[in-house]
């Protein structure tokens, strides 16, 4: 029986015994890369498993590939350290990178709010009369800096120049000034990001960006944590991704469950009468998980789920055209109690 | 003078202020995730912290590790390497076979064992043990420290292909990831009855303790393989 290991091919016997050996050269390099052939490649890996409990380091001292147990894990030490870092280095796939980009888009987007909000409440001592805030008053004060030096084409000027605001002294405006450039490199960073994901969603998942939208669908990747997870997720598991904290309360007390998890941010639940969210959001999640499968496992484009969707909607629509009565309540008088 | 006593092989209770679990440092001078480095008598010891790590919260819990200077360990659900640092640090002159599958933690451990000799990484999914069938020997001892709702049929399943016919089986219970909403007790028992019952290789527990104060909803098994799987 023939059987691979880490440091060459054996052929074994019956109880063990090795009969023919060829073992490899003590590159740590290829045998690292040998190692994540044989890992990858499951068929080659079932052909020639070794047997359960075979020793695989008494053998490699027997067969002289090494002369001591310290030589042995010595050896196979910077092999599998080799080999792991290889296969990190080749981990990062594009939907990692999209992660990457929503996570930090999140960050800015907190950041940027705080500072803004920051920035609001400082220049508002100078400027309370602006009426501008967060990217608007931003650029406006890396554009002037004070008041005064307001252009007289500005729609702003006549309310900066009759401002109650006070003076703003030269060391004051220069970190403010500072301050929001920075804010502004900010807003423009937010930007660029979203571009990204727009593109990238494009490439890597057509179908998910064509129904979810590129921004809802990298947020799904992201929360299922990869493209391959979410394409695996059953849909009633998509329909409420983001919804973790309504849903285990359902699960674990009387609260009623959730009909929706972060897909609420599609439009066509958000802008849908409140007593058809819930069978939208089942309609809408069924197809967001085809769409992640189509794109985890084929790749290409099926613009044929979109106008399944719209069909289904409509059916929906025909179907519920007024909310629901609440029933009983209105019949059952409540009894009367006897005070005492 | 700290005050030193022996607990295990090469597991220390080191007395300076408070009493504090210890290993002896095996990377002398290094630290790993920000414990501390206790000098006594010439000898460095790293403070292991039993709230981070299931196996020092087992040690605490006087759960018999069975570790001596060179046995051999699999660890699967090594992560960072936060426990796996004291593992290499109690078996110098043996193996730590660390499995891990998760690229980002991997990460972190590769950045431990390029400074660790005995710590052999393994980037793979501990539910499918043949894949590391060419690289892992059969061991002393499995710690098995994943959150997978079928964590028990994973060791199960590494037992039977790893574990030395009078090796030890440890492994840390997280009711949570096994089911989410089911009381943590009656969980601990369908894991114990599985362990006993229904995988091949068939177990033998040998000790069973939650591991309150230290990690909540959590049980530590120590289990023997009952037939002689080879």
């Amino acid at each position: 029986m023939k059987i691979n290991t880490w440091y060459g091919v054996l052929t074994i016997g019956g109880t063990g015994e090795v009969l023919e050996f060829e073992l490899f050269p003590k590159n740590i390099r290829e045998l690292a890369l040998r190692i994540i052939t044989l890992q990858g490649n499951s068929e080659l890996l079932w052909q020639h498993l070794p047997p359960t409990g075979f020793d695989l380091k008494a053998t490699a001292l027997r067969c002289g590939f090494v002369e001591s147990s310290a030589e042995y894990y010595s050896l196979l030490h910077e092999v599998t350290l080799e080999a792991a870092r290889i296969k990190v280095s080749e981990s990062l796939t594009a939907d990692q990178r999209i992660i990457q980009a929503v996570e930090a888009l999140d960050d800015i987007n907190e950041t940027t709010n705080s500072l803004s909000e920051r920035l609001f409440e400082w220049y508002g001592s100078y400027f309370p009369e602006s009426g501008l805030t967060g990217e608007p008053l931003a650029l406006f004060i890396s554009k002037y800096g004070s008041r005064e030096n307001i252009s007289l084409e500005d729609p702003l000027y006549s309310r900066a120049r009759d401002s109650m605001g006070a003076k703003l002294e030269a060391a004051d405006e220069y970190l403010l000034k500072g301050f929001a450039e920075s804010l502004c490199n900010l807003y423009g960073k937010k930007k660029q990001i979203e571009a990204y994901i727009q593109d990238s969603m494009e490439s890597t998942a057509p179908n998910l960006s064509l129904v979810a939208g590129p921004m809802l669908g990298a947020r799904l990747i992201s929360l299922a944590g990869s493209l391959e997870k979410l394409a695996a997720f059953p849909s009633c598991t998509v329909q409420v991704i983001g919804a973790s904290k309504a849903l285990f309360k359902h699960l674990r007390a009387r609260a009623p469950s959730p009909k929706h998890g972060i897909i609420y941010n599609h439009p066509l639940i958000n802008t849908a009468p409140w007593w058809m969210r819930g069978k939208i959001a089942r309609a809408l999640a069924a197809k967001l998980s085809l769409a992640a499968r189509i794109d985890f496992y084929s790749g290409e484009k099926e613009a044929s789920i979109m106008d399944k969707l719209e069909t289904k909607i409509q059916q929906i629509k025909a179907s519920n055209p007024k909310p629901p009565q609440k029933k009983r309540e209105k019949e059952v008088k409540p009894k009367k109690r006897h005070r005492k | 003078m700290p005050e030193v006593k022996l607990l295990s092989e090469g597991i220390f209770e080191v007395t300076k202020d408070k009493k504090q679990l210890a290993t002896k440092n095996f990377d002398l001078g290094k630290t790993v995730y920000g414990e501390k480095l206790i000098q006594v008598e010439g000898i460095e010891y790293r403070t292991w912290d039993p709230r981070r790590s299931k196996l020092g919260a087992m040690v605490l819990k006087k759960f018999d590790v069975f570790l001596k200077e060179d046995s051999t360990v699999l660890y699967l659900g090594a992560a960072s390497g936060t426990t796996v640092s004291h593992v290499s640090d109690i078996v110098p002159d043996g193996a730590v076979y660390a499995v891990e599958f998760a690229p980002r933690s991997m990460r972190d451990l590769i950045g431990l064992a390029s400074r660790r000799k005995n710590i052999i990484p393994i980037l793979s999914d501990a539910g499918k043990p043949d894949i590391y069938a060419h690289i892992v020997e059969p061991v002393d001892l499995i710690f098995q420290d994943i959150a997978q709702p079928n964590q028990a049929e994973i060791a199960a399943r590494n037992a039977a292909r790893y574990l030395k016919t009078n090796g030890n089986l440890l492994l840390s219970i997280k009711a949570r990831s096994v089911d989410t909403v089911a009381n943590p007790k009656e969980v601990f028992k369908e894991e114990i009855k599985k362990l006993e019952q229904t995988f091949e290789p068939r177990f033998e527990i040998l000790s069973a303790r939650d591991l309150m104060p230290f990690h909540e909803d959590h049980m530590g098994v120590l289990a023997k393989m009952r037939t002689k799987a080879f």
